[in-house]
Order: structure tokens, then sequence, then C-alpha cells
């Protein structure tokens, strides 16, 4: 044949269900919106201003990753972007900004890209980043000392620091309503429970997060503060209190379930969120640090592949021959 | 039906399509100058064949390669001349010969006689002699294997992959002579246990074939002959015990010691680039482009021409590429529509884990294989576990050609399996 049809060639399957990564992290990037927005009212212009220096800086350290390692640019599938966000809400509205730019260093650059980049990372970026600057510039992240300009139409301390020095009396003055709706102080992106509650559902529905990881996070956490609650409820705060306080729910819906360092299987992904959610509440009640969340996910993700291990059978072939 | 769900929080299920009550006979097409049938045998021009370039063959006449091996044999569809015969690589490196037959339309009526002389008396040496190749494929070898006892025949009247109708359209108007098929069957391998599995809407339908009816679900890959056997056949699944064969391949038997005449002539399910369906039937070893210019189809560059369905088969890289006796379905793909594969790294978001049917690890097997490590995987990963449905890669986030990943390591582990035995 003079001049043949150039077919493309290529392996089956030839059908494609449409998912992508990009799409996925724009979606997660959408579902932070609501609690993002709520922060922004509250903290105003040095929060806007956190926000975007964290999510333009960490797409800048991706860039200068992918030019230096001669990789494919990858800033396009959000991944870097979501990173950003989501250390800016963790946060205090008031923060140096050498404190952004070297958070996000370590989240994208130590925490994603040196182990090759997305996929490739055995904790989740931001909670790696957030760690390494709460153990290297404590005074920094205390939110009491942070928001201390700040002039709030509710109780501006910290509650778990309230409750660290206090037990339960130091929070009378809060309510589960208060708390839900945001009346705390807390990081930029993490203290309006409801928006990230929606924001969560929203991403459970459309399979953009494992519901498994989430709703086993909180039950864990529910679970232990309330078996302590029973204990002695003059000690240890309830379960709602420790659900819509500090980093519970942000780390429920955004944090644990992040794809590349949280387990896959059924069973695995539950002793994944339980124990998140266990040691959470251990770190708050007995540990010497205000909030259990990042260090407790830092462990769950440190456990993961040994506990993904626990799996159903693979199906034994049965025919005569391959 | 194509895309995730928008609520992508359930295990997205892709459903086998259903005939239309109403379905237009198929278009008979036939080859236009040549056809190509394949020999699955490994061939050098220097080797001494039975058949050779310039011979005159007949409708239905045997094609034998080489005196030694019976087993490596077609069937000519059509009288007419050799016009070549040349080595031919198929996918994962298979090795086998290309016979062109030059067509001649004034020897029509020319019918080879050799089959027609033992169809009196069925038994299944002549029924692998001679039927091995027919439309469906028949693989006689489950029978003749000494080291099987096949103690039940599922016969599979579901379509396999997506989108063809072919075994549905055979129940459907075929049915008789699916049964005489099961009664010669019967006589001929003394398996007195057959079933026909067919799709839900069928049963009725196949209740009258005297065999055991089976209904597999509309869920990919519940017509996977692996899937049926764990599904339907857990009772009698011991290794090796069931054999399949599909109700074309049972139809064309019957018809075969019927009538004494060999029936070459494929059912075809051809899908159009706009997702329509058309059934043709073409005899084996027609051209691809032959049957899409009867129906109309246009592929241009860049398009992609399937041969069997959209989950498993094969992209071929011409047009001149014929129909075998197993190929159910055509398949034109616009290049619009082909989402190309990537390169990222797996992500390890688990959809691949959840949707898999036999339960792999394929998020741990994927990167085993990325790494090169094809023993391990096939060790720690469940490697041989895959039943080739290609659901892993359809709903791969990161698009990583995982069906091929895993046909490839599943080659070359079996490569160097053969060349250990070889060299001990």
């Amino acid at each position: 044949m003079p001049n043949p049809t150039k077919l493309t060639v290529s392996h089956a399957p030839f059908l494609h269900d449409g998912s992508e990564i990009s799409n996925k992290q724009y979606n997660i990037i959408a579902a932070t919106l609501l609690a993002v927005i709520a922060g922004l009212l509250q903290y105003g212009i040095p929060a806007l201003g956190v926000l975007t220096l964290s999510v333009g800086s960490a797409m800048a350290w991706e860039l200068l990753m992918n030019l230096l390692t001669r990789r494919p640019v990858s800033i396009g599938d959000g991944n870097a972007a979501l990173i950003g966000l989501l250390f800016a809400m963790l946060l205090p509205a008031v923060v140096p900004w050498w404190l952004v730019v070297t958070g996000t260093f370590v989240a994208v650059v130590i925490g994603k890209q040196i182990y090759g980049g997305i996929g490739g990372n055995p904790f989740n970026p931001v909670v790696v980043a957030y760690a390494i600057l709460m153990i290297s510039w404590p005074m920094f992240l205390d939110f009491n000392a942070a928001l201390v300009d700040y002039q709030f139409d509710f109780t501006a301390g910290f509650p778990l620091v309230l409750y660290k020095a206090y037990g339960t009396a130091g929070l009378e003055s809060f309510s589960p309503g208060g708390l839900l709706l945001g009346q705390q102080a807390g990081g930029i992106g993490a203290t309006f429970g409801l928006g990230l509650i929606i924001g969560g559902i929203y991403l459970i529905l459309r399979g953009f997060i494992r519901w498994e990881i989430a709703v086993s996070f909180l039950a864990g956490i529910f679970i232990t503060a309330l078996c302590f609650n029973l204990y002695n409820p003059e000690v240890y705060a309830g379960p709602v209190f420790h659900i819509l306080t500090g980093y519970a729910l942000i780390g429920a819906f955004f944090l644990a379930p992040e794809d590349s360092s949280s387990p896959v299987h059924f069973t695995p992904m539950l002793i994944y969120g339980l124990l998140g959610g266990f040691l959470t509440v251990l770190i708050r009640n007995l540990g010497a640090h205000v909030d259990g969340v990042i260090y407790a996910i830092l462990i769950i993700n440190l456990v993961h592949p040994i506990i993904d291990k626990i799996r159903p059978k693979a199906m034994r072939r049965v025919m005569h021959h391959a | 039906m194509m895309k995730r769900p928008f609520f992508g929080i359930a295990t997205p299920k892709l459903k086998y399509d259903v005939i239309e009550d109403v379905q237009p006979e198929p278009v008979s097409v036939q080859p236009k100058q040549r056809v190509t049938l394949f020999i699955e045998k490994a061939y050098d021009r220097a080797d001494k064949t039975l058949i050779k370039k310039g011979d005159a063959v007949a409708r239905g006449q045997r094609l034998q390669l080489f005196d030694e091996d019976p087993a490596a044999y077609a069937l000519s569809p059509v009288s007419g001349v050799i016009s070549e015969i040349s080595p031919f690589i198929g996918m994962m490196e298979k090795q086998m010969t290309a016979v062109v037959i030059d067509t001649e339309s004034d020897r029509e009526d020319d019918r080879d006689t050799a089959f027609k002389k033992v169809s009196g008396t069925p038994s299944i040496e002549d029924a692998a002699r001679f039927l091995g190749r027919l439309p469906g494929k028949p693989d006689f070898t489950q029978f003749t294997d000494a080291d099987r006892t096949v103690k039940t025949i599922a016969v599979l009247g579901a379509d396999r992959d997506l989108q063809a109708i072919t075994g549905q359209y055979i129940i459907k108007s075929g049915i008789s002579s699916v049964k005489t098929g099961i009664d010669i069957l019967r006589k001929i391998t003394g398996v007195q246990n057959i079933v026909l599995v067919v799709a839900q809407h069928q049963v009725q339908v196949a209740g009258t074939a005297a065999a055991g009816v089976r209904s597999v679900d509309a869920h990919y890959p519940s017509a996977h002959p692996e899937m049926i056997i764990r599904h339907l056949l857990a009772e009698q699944a011991e290794q090796g015990q069931i054999a399949f064969l599909t109700a074309e391949a049972v139809a064309g038997i019957g018809a075969a010691y019927n009538t004494g005449e060999l029936p070459l002539e494929k059912l075809i399910t051809v899908v159009k680039k706009d997702g329509t369906r058309q059934l043709v039937t073409a005899p084996v070893g027609t051209h691809a482009a032959d049957i899409l210019g009867a129906v109309n189809e246009q592929v241009e560059n860049g398009d992609r021409l399937i041969m069997g369905g959209p989950m498993t088969g094969d992209a071929v890289y011409s047009l001149e590429h014929p129909v075998e006796p197993d190929t159910d379905a055509i398949m034109v793909q616009d290049k619009e529509a082909i989402v190309e594969g990537t390169d990222t790294p797996c992500t390890n978001c688990g959809e691949c884990v959840r949707i898999c049917p036999a339960n792999i690890p394929v998020n741990e097997l994927v990167r085993l294989l990325d790494a090169g490590e094809y023993e391990q995987a096939a060790e720690q990963a469940a490697l041989f576990s895959c039943i080739e449905c290609g659901l892993c890669a359809y709903v791969c986030e990161s698009r990583i050609p995982i069906f091929q990943f895993i046909r490839l390591a599943k080659h070359a582990v079996k490569r160097m399996r053969a060349a250990e035995e070889a060299n001990a």
C-alpha cells in the first residue's frame, strides 16, 4: 500500500474513567474554601498574606525542584498549591514571612520532592513541615502569643492550652455550637469546624478521600476521649470538645487521608484512622504537647506500610493455563 | 457509562451492553482480493513447509505448516492461491506465521472434502484436527491434554468484553444450533455435565438448549471464565476440571457435523467511532479494511483500530489486520477519544485495589513492576493472580498503563522460568 493509514497503537484498556490527579487536587482545594474564607473573615489581611505566600512559595519550591532534578514541571497538578494551602491553614494568622517560606520548603522539598515527587512521600508533607517548625520555633506557633493583638468576641485563649493548664475547668466558656462555628482561636483554616465538615463530606461523597480513614480517625478521637471522660470527667474533657478543637477536623478530613502516606485496604484504613484518633487524645490528655494531631498523624504515616499488609488474599487462579 | 461518576464514593461499575430486542440481520462481508490467516507456530523462511507459495487451496482446506506438528494449522475460508507465507510477531512476542491467500472468484465452489469424509462418525481427534480454528476458536486441547480430566464444559454465551454483543446474538438467534453442538459435544467428549453461561436477560432463551443454565450479572468482568468458575461453578472448580468453549464455537461444531461443511463465517460486532454497533459476518481472515469499508467507517491517521473489545482487545497497526477465529469485536476509536497513558508515578489512591476482582494489592504490584522486580512481584504481590480484565488501568488516576506492565511482567517471568528449566 503506497500510503497506509497511520494508526495509534497502545495497550488495552482503551477506555479510561477520566479521573486525573489535578482534578482531585483542585477539588480538595475547593473543599477547603469554606474554612479558609471563614478564617480570612476572622483574621483579615494578615491571614491572606500568610495564605498567598504559603501557596505561592510552595509552588515556587516545586518548580525549582522540577528544574533542578530535570523532571517534568508538575506545578500544574495542583499538589504543591494544595500543600501550601493546607500548611497555611494550620498556621496562626500572624507569623513571620520567613517561617512560611521555610515551612513550605520543608513540606515540598524535604517532605515530598526528595522522595521523587507526588506519590513517593512516606509522610504527609504538610505534617512533616509543621512538626519540624513546631520543634524549631515553638514561640511563633503559639496561638496565644501570635494572636495577642486580635480582639475577639469569644474567649481568646487557645482552647487546648486552657485545657492543658486548667483541665475541664478552663473550658466553661466554650460551647460545642460556638466551637463548630469557629468561635475559638487557632489556625487560619482550622477553626471553622462546620466548614471543614462540609468540605470533608463533599470529598467523601465525590470519592476524593477515603471515608474509612476520616470516619475512623474521628471515631478514634471520640472513643478514646469518651473513655478518659468517663474515667474522670473533672480532669478529662468530653469527646465533642476534642473533635471540635485544635487540628482534629482538618486532620481527619485533609491531613490523615493524604493518598501517598495512608493505607488503601479496608481494615488497615480503619486501624490507621482509629490509631490516629487514639494517639491524638493520648497526647492531648497525657502527653507534653498541646495538640496531638500532628504527631499522631506522623506516627500513623510511619506504620501505614506495615498495617497495609493486612489484606484479603489474592484470588487463586483455577484455570489450567494462563 | 465510561466516566467516573460524580459521586465517587462507591466503586464504579462497568456494565456489559445488552443486545437490542430487535436486532437487524448481520451484514455479510466478503474479502476483497485476499485473506490473511495466522498459524500459531514460529516460522523461518528457510523452513521446509507442507504448504508453499503458489499452492492452490480450496475452501475449508486444512493448512498445516509442518509435518510433525498437526496442531499448528489454519482453515482456508476461501478458494484461492497462497501468495505469501511470512513470520508474524503478535502480542508479547508471540511467534506466528501469516499465510496470505489471494482469492479466485472463478473457483468459488471449490470445496475441500476431507472433513466431510470423517464427519459421519464424530470423534474428538477429528474435531481437534479439523474444527480447532472454527469461528469462536474451540480449544480441544482441553480434552486431549492427558493431565486434565474435564468434568464440566461451560459454554460461554455471554460476551467477555464490553460493547460486544456477538455472544448474545448467537444465543438469541442460534440457540438451536448451540443445542445441536452441545449434543455433539456430549458424544465426542463423553462429558455429560454441560452448562450454558448467559447474560441474565437471556436465561429463558438459553433454557431450551438441553443444558444447565447459569447467568452472569451485568457488571464487568463477571463473564470472565475465572469469575464464572469462582462465582458460578465453585463446587466443581478443581484444577482443570472445567473446560470453556464459546457458544459460537459450539454452534459451529454442531453445524459442521450436521452438514459436513465447515462454517467459516465469523460473527463480529463492529463498534464505530460514534459508539454505534453493527453486526457483521465475514470469513475468518478477512482484513479489517474490508469490513470497515462495508459498514462505511472511515479510519484516519491517528485513530485507533482495536481487534477485540475495549478492555482487553489489541490495538493493531495496520488496516490489513485480519479477523481471527476469536475476534468477537472490531472497534474504531477516534483520535480525539484516546486517553494517553502517562509516566506519572502511582499516588497510592487505591482505586485499583478497590476495583480489582482478584484482590491483588495493585498499588504494591505496580511499584515492584516499575522497579523491574518481576520475580518479587510474582511472589509477594500476586502477579499471577491477575485475570487480565484491565480495570486497574481503567480507573488509574495517574493513568499508568498498569495492564501493560502486568502483561509484560508475566511474559518476562515466564520466559525467565522457561530459561531456568531449560538450563537445569
